[in-house]
C-alpha cells in the first residue's frame, strides 16, 4: 500500500466544545488505484484530506488518533520540517477552485518553477525548461506563450491544468484531488478527468478523489468510500457500489443522481433533511433521523463497520439484517 | 489577452488618468532633478556667506531669491536643501516600510500570541506623541542625518505595520496559500514569495504618504534647531528665518512654500498610485 490511513480521527477544539470532524477513518490506496471519497458537503471529506496532508489549521483542528502511513512511514507526528519535504514530493494535492488556487500576481512560469526549486531538485535554468515540458504534459494549448501569462488571463480549465502540473511536478506517489472538477464546465470536466486518468496511468500514482458527483465517481474510481458526519459508512468496489448499495445513505445518494435520458416526469429523489451539525450528533447512527429504514436500535447505539463480503464494508444495522 | 499584453503600460496609463498625480509627479521630478544637480548648480558650500544680509528677492540679480540674515544665498540653500529634504524623506520612509512590513507580515501571517505581542508593541509606539518621540530620539542619539532618519522611521512604521498585517490576515487564508503549503513551501517562502507581492500595492501607496510625513517631521526637527547642523534642509531655513518674520518674511516663506509644494505633490502621487494599484477602482 502506498497510502494507508488507519483509524484517523481529527477533532475540532472550539469554544462550543469538541467536535469529531473525522472519526476513525480508515482507507488505503495502492499504486495506480483511485479511491473516491464521497459524501455531502460538511461530512468531513476535505478535512480528511487535509488531515492526511497535515495541513489542518491548528488551532482549532488537531489529529487526535490514528496513523497515516505514506510509503510505509507514519507521517502523523513527524516534525513540520519533514512534512515540508513530503508535501509536494511524495504527496500532491489539487484543489476545488483552480482560479483562486493560483497566486494572482505571479506568472504561470514562476509558480511552477517555484515548486520545482522548493524541493531543490533543479536549478532555476533547468527548472524553466522542465516547466515548459510540464505544461505540454498537462495538455496546455500554446504552452510556450502561456508561460508568461497570469492566472486571470487563463480559463478555469487551463488554470486547473496548471494546478495539476504543479501538483505532479515533483512526481508524487499519491495525488489527492479535492473536487478538482466541481468549478469547471461539464466539457472541461471531462477533459480534466481524462488528463488525470492519463497521468495516473503513466506514472502509477495512487489517487484519492474527493467529490460529491457520483457520475464522476463512476467514471474515475476503482473503489469508493462513502462518508457521513465524519465517519466511513460504506466502502466497496465501484461497480458493486452502484449495483447494490448496502447503506441507505449510499442508496439515497445514487437515487438522487439525475440520469440523462431518463423520464423527466418523476420528481428527482432526494434525501430529506440535512447533515446534522457536528456539535449536535444524534446518540445512535448519525444518519438515523434521515434514514428510510430506521429502526429502534439505530437511535440507541451506533453501528460499527462490518464486512458482509470481501472488499466491502458497511456500518448499518439494517444492512446487517439483510 | 490583448488588454493585458503590457501590464506596465496599463499601470502608467491608469496613473496618468489622474491629472493631479501627473502634476505632482512632474513637480517632484523637478525637485529631484534640482537635488541631483545641486553640486553642479552651486558647487560651493551653500551655507557660505556670499553677499549683503537680508536682500529681498529680485533686489540683486546675483541672488534671485535674496539672502538671509547672514547674507547667504537663499536659492543655493533651497537647491541644496532639496537634496537633504528628499534624502531624509525617502530614507526615513524606507526604514519605516522595512520595519512596518516585517512586523506586519509576521504578525498577520502567524497570528495568535505573536500577533498579540507585536500589535501591543505597535500600540505602545502609537501612544507616544510622534513629534516628541522624534525629538527625544534625536536628542539621545545626536543630531546627524542618519539618526534623524532612524528616529523618523521608528515613529512612522506603525501605520504600515497595521496595514500590512490586515493584508496578510485576509491573504493567508486564501486558497493559493493553502495550495503553496500543499506543495511543500515553508513559511518564509510563502510570506516573502507568495503573500508579500499581493500585499504590496496598498503598502506602496502608504509609503509614498510616509515620505511626505517624514519631510514634515524633518522640517519640524530642523525648525526647532535640532537638525543636522551641517545640512541646509528646508526646515532649518524656516527655523533660521523665524526671528525676522516681521521684517524679512520671505526668508521663512520661500523654504516654507518649497516644503508645502513637495508634500502636496507627494500626496497627489499617493492618490495616483492608489488609483493605479487599487483593483477596486480600476474600472471607475
Amino acid at each position: 500500500m502506498i497510502l494507508d490511513v488507519r483509524d484517523l480521527s481529527t477533532t475540532l477544539f472550539t469554544r462550543r466544545g469538541e467536535m469529531k470532524a473525522v472519526d476513525g477513518l480508515s482507507l488505503s490506496v495502492d499504486a495506480g488505484e483511485t479511491v473516491a471519497l464521497v459524501g455531502e458537503s460538511g461530512c468531513g471529506k476535505s478535512l480528511s484530506a487535509l488531515s492526511i496532508m497535515r495541513l489542518l489549521p491548528d488551532p482549532p483542528a488537531r489529529i487526535v488518533a490514528g496513523e497515516v502511513r505514506l510509503n510505509g512511514r507514519n507521517v502523523v507526528g513527524v516534525p513540520e520540517e519533514t512534512m515540508l519535504d513530503i508535501r509536494g514530493k511524495e504527496i500532491g494535492m489539487i484543489f476545488q477552485d483552480p482560479m483562486s488556487s493560483l497566486n494572482p500576481v505571479a506568472t504561470i512560469e514562476k509558480q511552477i518553477t517555484e515548486v520545482l526549486t522548493t524541493h531543490g531538485e533543479l536549478r532555476a535554468k533547468a527548472a524553466r525548461a522542465r516547466t515548459r515540458e510540464l505544461l505540454e504534459l498537462v495538455g496546455m494549448p500554446d504552452a510556450t506563450r502561456r508561460l508568461e501569462a497570469y492566472p486571470h488571463q487563463l480559463s478555469g480549465g487551463m488554470c486547473q491544468r496548471v494546478m495539476i502540473a504543479m501538483a505532479i511536478a515533483c512526481s508524487p506517489s499519491v495525488l489527492i484531488a479535492d473536487e478538482p472538477t466541481t468549478a469547471l464546465d461539464v466539457t472541461v470536466q471531462a477533459q480534466v478527468l481524462a488528463l488525470l486518468k492519463r497521468l495516473q496511468a503513466d506514472r502509477g500514482m495512487a489517487m484519492i478523489f474527493i467529490t460529491h458527483d457520483l457520475g464522476v465517481v463512476a467514471e474515475t474510481a476503482d473503489r469508493v468510500v462513502v462518508m457521513y458526519a465524519g465517519r466511513k459508512v460504506e466502502e466497496a468496489p465501484v461497480d458493486d457500489l452502484f449495483e447494490a448499495p448496502l447503506h441507505p445513505y449510499t442508496a439515497g445518494l445514487i437515487a438522487a443522481t439525475p440520469i440523462p435520458g431518463a423520464e423527466r416526469a418523476a420528481r428527482l429523489a432526494d434525501i430529506p433533511g440535512m447533515v446534522p451539525p457536528l456539535s449536535d450528533l444524534p446518540r445512535g447512527c448519525a444518519f438515523a433521523p434521515r434514514c428510510p429504514k430506521v429502526m429502534e436500535r439505530c437511535r440507541r447505539e451506533r453501528p460499527q463497520l462490518t464486512e458482509p463480503a470481501a472488499g466491502r464494508s458497511v456500518a448499518c444495522f439494517a444492512a446487517e439484517k439483510g | 489577452m490583448d488588454r493585458f499584453e503590457f501590464p506596465h503600460l496599463e499601470f502608467v496609463a491608469r496613473f496618468a488618468r489622474n491629472r493631479g498625480a501627473l502634476l505632482g509627479a512632474g513637480l517632484i521630478l523637478l525637485v529631484a532633478l534640482m537635488a541631483v544637480l545641486a553640486p553642479l548648480l552651486y558647487p560651493t558650500d551653500p551655507l557660505r556667506i556670499v553677499g549683503a544680509p537680508e536682500l529681498w528677492p529680485g533686489e540683486d540679480p546675483d541672488f534671485p531669491l535674496g539672502t538671509d540674515s547672514l547674507g547667504r544665498d537663499i536659492l543655493a540653500m533651497i537647491v541644496h536643501g532639496a537634496r537633504a529634504t528628499l534624502l531624509i524623506g525617502l530614507c526615513a520612509s524606507a526604514v519605516a516600510t522595512l520595519i512596518g512590513v516585517s512586523v506586519g507580515a509576521v504578525a498577520g501571517y502567524f497570528g495568535g500570541w505573536v500577533d498579540e505581542i507585536l500589535m501591543r508593541a505597535a500600540e505602545l509606539f502609537q501612544t507616544i506623541p510622534n513629534l516628541i518621540f522624534v525629538l527625544t530620539i534625536v536628542v539621545i542619539l545626536g543630531s546627524t542625518l542618519s539618526n534623524i532618519v532612524i528616529a523618523i522611521g521608528i515613529v512612522s512604521w506603525t501605520s504600515i505595520a497595521r496595514l500590512t498585517r490586515a493584508e496578510f490576515l485576509t491573504l493567508r487564508d486564501r486558497e493559493f496559500v493553502q495550495a503553496c503549503r500543499a506543495m511543500g513551501m515553508g513559511n518564509g517562502r510563502i510570506i516573502v514569495g507568495e503573500i508579500l507581492p499581493n500585499a504590496l500595492p496598498p503598502v506602496i501607496v502608504l509609503s509614498s504618504l510616509v515620505v511626505a510625513g517624514a519631510i514634515l517631521f524633518e522640517s519640524a526637527v530642523s525648525f526647532l534647531g535640532l537638525g543636522d547642523p551641517n545640512l541646509a534642509s528646508w526646515g532649518r531655513l524656516v527655523g533660521d528665518g523665524r526671528l525676522l518674520i516681521r521684517s524679512s518674511w520671505y526668508i521663512c516663506a520661500i523654504p516654507g512654500v518649497a516644503i508645502m509644494v513637495t508634500v502636496l505633490c507627494l500626496n497627489l502621487i499617493g492618490d495616483g498610485l492608489n488609483d493605479a494599484l487599487n483593483p477596486k477602482l480600476r474600472d471607475r
